[in-house]
């Protein structure tokens, strides 16, 4: 009898020893997987820190660059009407210069199979040569 | 073997064997409680890692911005140039 409470007595230990250690294992192991979890997402952010680090001055720079150009636009501008106020851009030019002996009759027409009555070619004959 | 033992005692070292294996098994229960919280939180950290390298990578271009101010930068360079070759050709139209 006494044997037998001390062979459960010692099972009892064990038992809660191998339980403890089992499962104290058991989160050892799932948290040593979350800090090297954690570790590669401090990275991650200091990597998003480090680009994020550009966003400000670049834009900061890219908005003064950016309103001297548009204040400038306007003056560009005004310059370049002021001098096409001064400058006309299509000059006065002569008379086309038309041949002395008319314009002549077109032959193409009979190229494509076109010909003209006797009276129409009378009629074009008679008309005044400019 | 401890033969000292009254006859008394025994039912107490009953009760502390019963008592001891309720522990081992409430320890077991509140470490599995641990377990399934510890996996939880795993579970939660490899979404935000996912989440942050995803990040990652849609911010590696960034560093195109600078490049982009000085672009504009040149922009408002070759403007003040243009502004320049104008203001010339203005007073020698007005002359």
């Amino acid at each position: 009898m006494i044997t037998l409470l001390v062979v459960l007595s010692v099972i009892a230990i064990v038992a809660l020893v191998a339980v403890l250690a089992a499962y104290l294992f058991w989160v050892g192991a799932l948290l040593a997987r979350i800090a090297g979890n954690l570790e590669e997402a401090n990275d991650a952010v200091a990597t998003i820190a480090g680009h994020g680090a550009l966003i400000g001055p670049g834009v900061e720079h890219i908005n003064r660059s950016g309103g001297s150009v548009a204040g400038a636009l306007p003056l560009l501008y005004g310059l370049a009407e002021q001098i096409l106020g001064k400058v006309s851009p299509v000059p006065e030019r002569s008379k086309v210069a038309t041949p002395a002996s008319g314009q002549r009759r077109s032959r193409m027409h009979e190229s494509v199979g076109y010909g003209p009555t006797f009276a129409t070619q009378a009629f074009n004959e008679h008309q005044p040569r400019h | 073997m401890p033969n000292n033992v009254s006859a008394s005692q025994i039912p107490f070292w009953w009760l502390a064997i019963g008592v001891g294996f309720a522990v081992v098994l409430v320890v077991a229960l509140l470490l599995s409680f641990l377990i399934i919280l510890v996996k939880i939180i795993d579970q939660g950290v490899v979404d935000v890692r996912n989440t942050l390298l995803r990040i990652t990578t849609n911010t590696e271009h960034t560093n195109l911005i600078p490049k982009t101010a000085d672009g504009v930068e040149a922009v408002l360079a070759e403007g003040l140039q243009h502004h320049l070759f104008l203001g010339r050709v203005f007073e020698k139209v007005k002359a």
